[in-house]
């Protein structure tokens, strides 16, 4: 596949490095770090990554954590590497560099680590049979998902962003009631966004258009469809079939029959899977996405930064202990995100924000959703309430 | 949306009986090009619009988001009702003026120089690989919808339509041209990608030749002059799952494959030979026929 030229892994990965070009490192490992960081004298940024070979990529991957030097990765540096003296590491160094005739970039080494990682990740999620396939698929999801995002996140004049938080509220239970998969939900959602500002609906009509996308997000992912009836019922029969038919064809011409979505939820399974996440933060994560469908705000973000931070919050927010092999494979999930620090940082605040006072909102279908026993009743966690506060912001008056 | 889409798209002329309804030359009232419109009449039920209708349109225009070069552009599609029961569902295509039939014919009498087949073929399978590596099988390949440009363009056309306008297709009384057929699809067995790369070699010997390589009338006409030239395959390759035995065949030898496309090169003859493998797992794949050495040679 790789060599029709669709997925191009160096492609993906200078869609985040174009601008960071001239310090890999710094950039590499400032996505690692959750609180403050260190600066960096000249030459320190450099060195690191250079004096191994790239037969040891293990003992490249070992040394991050004295590289980065960073407060919270620095504690864990292993005991064999700890000799802190400047000058080893000079002569290392300079051993290295006369030996050898180029040392590998991290752009050359980054991709491979990853790579292994995704395929394990992938493979695991159970999204595809032969991991072969692996980095072609991650590669091709990256770049499609500049596809599924918004210019902005104007409504259409008579719409308020609170309307379209009520529809996808509403449109959160209807899912539930089918049992439908998660990817349906996101689809729906994100077709819903594109109908909004595609066709001309009035707001009688909304309702009418949300259980529309829901229909059609099931014609494409699910094996069992609610029968038209049914859905008129939910409704209760507000609309005649014949209308609901009549919105479907007119959302299909609408849409163009581009049903297409990269749904974040993929990109948050693939990333907690590489991060080792735990399972409490992974549904932290999960809860913390699903709210982000009822922000308006967001559509105009990346599925893998809404996942990327819904993932950042949610760590930040259940403060774990920490292990040394975690915060490394943190690391490696992380560094997928490179170069969109401040979108990560712009949709963590939305979300928490949203988590602070998702229990006493009007449209509370996900956090009652996510206070089940089988989701780990992640959406009463206390410090919920405080997520702004991590972030620098003040938190709403409860 | 009816109206509109009538209004925006003025036919032109009819291009042509496709196998599936009538293809209209039309042109487009906003930007002045020519488009072709491709329309299929599927039963709606109580249940709206097919599953099976709404994935494949959707699969269409999610290749399109790749923009490759050897594929025909679909710039809209829209639905419109007819009756209660029928929704008509126009898919927009790029126009191009000529297909590979009438380019063969065009061609003056010592025939295409083996280079310009070359990057026909290279463009032709670059295309293939493409459908297939996101797992869709033209199914239909023929001269008739390979398109080229006037700048020598290679555009696939009419890919995957078999599949959306299947639910249709008992319904029409048109014969399809069996020339193009793998032998599996004609003994009626499994088949996947490899069946397009029969048709594949197929069109590449026509390419030399101007006129197709087997032309039968009916199923087992059509297996039996593939098998004058490749020869009856052994007992132990013919399919087991078939009704079709391979005793109502004559027993043949392989013919050299130059006899009938004399004017191919070596390479080129191997890479031919490879495309025309009877046996589906043995038949090179898109991928590998473009790292063939005939297209470096």
């Amino acid at each position: 596949m790789a060599r029709t030229g669709f997925c191009d892994s160096r492609q993906l990965l200078d869609l985040h490095m174009t601008d960071d070009r001239p310090v890999p490192l710094r950039t590499w490992a400032n996505s690692c770090v959750l609180r403050e960081r260190r600066v960096f004298a000249e030459g320190e940024e450099v060195a690191p990554g250079q004096h191994y070979k790239p037969a040891q990529e293990s003992r490249w991957v070992r040394r991050i954590p004295i590289s980065a030097e960073d407060g919270i990765i620095m504690d864990y540096a292993p005991q064999h590497e700890s000799g802190p003296s400047d000058v080893y590491e000079e002569e290392a160094l300079l051993k290295y560099l006369n030996r050898l005739p180029g040392p590998p970039s991290l752009r050359e080494l980054m991709p491979e680590l990853l790579r292994r990682e995704m395929e394990v990740a992938i493979s695991k999620l159970g999204l595809l049979y032969d991991k072969t396939y692996a980095w072609d698929i991650f590669s091709d999801m990256m770049r499609s998902q500049l596809l599924c995002t918004l210019p902005n996140a104007d409504l259409p004049k008579h719409f308020s962003d609170t309307t379209r938080a009520i529809l996808v509220d509403w449109i959160i239970q209807v899912h539930e009631v089918f049992q439908f998969s998660e990817e349906t939900l996101y689809l729906a959602v994100h077709l819903m966004n594109r109908a909004l500002r595609l066709i001309k609906v009035s707001i009688s009509g909304l309702q009418l258009l949300g259980v529309v996308c829901l229909f059609l997000a099931a014609k494409k992912e699910e094996c069992l469809l609610p029968e038209v009836s049914e859905l008129c019922y939910l409704m209760e029969n507000t609309y005649s079939k014949k209308q609901l038919l009549r919105m479907e064809r007119r959302v299909l011409t609408g849409l163009k029959f581009d049903l297409y979505h990269c749904p974040p939820l993929h990109f948050l399974l693939i990333s907690a899977s590489i991060a080792r996440c735990s399972d409490k933060v992974v549904w932290m994560a999960r809860y913390l996405l699903e709210l982000s469908l009822l922000e308006g705000h967001c559509v105009v973000y990346l599925p893998s930064q809404l996942a990327g931070a819904a993932l950042r919050l949610a760590r930040s927010i259940l403060q774990e202990a920490p292990s040394p092999d975690g915060e490394m494979a943190w690391c490696i999930a992380s560094s997928i995100h490179i170069g969109s620090e401040a979108a990560l940082l712009s949709i963590m605040q939305i979300m928490a924000t949203a988590a602070a006072r998702a229990h006493a909102r009007e449209t509370r279908a996900t956090f009652i959703k996510f206070s089940t026993i089988q989701t780990l009743h992640v959406s009463m966690h206390p410090a919920l309430k405080a997520a702004p506060g991590l972030l620098g912001l003040s938190c709403p008056q409860t | 949306m009816a109206q509109e889409s009538a209004v925006q798209y003025e036919p032109v002329a009819e291009i042509g009986g496709g196998a599936y309804g009538t293809v209209y030359k039309a042109r487009d009232r906003d930007s002045g090009q020519f488009v072709a419109l491709k329309s299929v009449r599927v039963q709606t039920n109580q249940d709206g619009l097919p599953v099976s209708t709404v994935r494949e349109v959707a699969l269409l225009k999610r290749l399109e988001q790749f923009d490759h070069p050897n594929i025909v552009r679909l710039m809209d599609v829209c639905a419109t009702l007819r009756t209660d029961q029928e929704t008509k569902v126009t898919l927009v295509f790029e126009h191009v003026d000529q297909d590979l039939r009438t380019y063969l014919e065009k061609v003056p009498a010592p025939g295409l120089p083996i280079d310009r087949i070359r990057d026909l073929m290279q463009q032709l399978l670059c295309g293939l690989a493409f459908l297939h590596s996101n797992r869709v099988l033209h199914r239909d390949l023929k001269p008739e919808n390979i398109l080229v440009t006037s700048r020598g363009q290679v555009k696939l056309a009419d890919f995957g339509l078999a599949r959306i306008y299947s639910c249709h297709m008992a319904l029409t009384p048109v014969v399809v041209t069996l020339w193009y057929r793998s032998p599996e699809v004609l003994l009626q067995t499994s088949y996947a990608t490899p069946l397009d790369i029969w048709s594949t070699g197929c069109i590449f010997a026509e390419m030399f030749r101007r006129k197709p390589l087997f032309c039968g009338d009916s199923e087992v006409d059509q297996l039996g002059k593939i098998f004058a030239v490749i020869g009856l395959p052994a007992e132990d390759e013919w399919p087991t799952d078939v009704t079709l035995s391979r005793q109502n065949f004559s027993p043949q030898t392989p013919q050299p494959i130059t006899d009938c496309v004399p004017e191919i090169s070596e390479k080129g003859a191997e890479l031919l030979l490879e495309m025309l493998t009877f046996d589906p797992l043995k038949r090179i794949s898109a991928l590998n026929a473009l790292e063939h050495p005939f297209f470096t040679e």
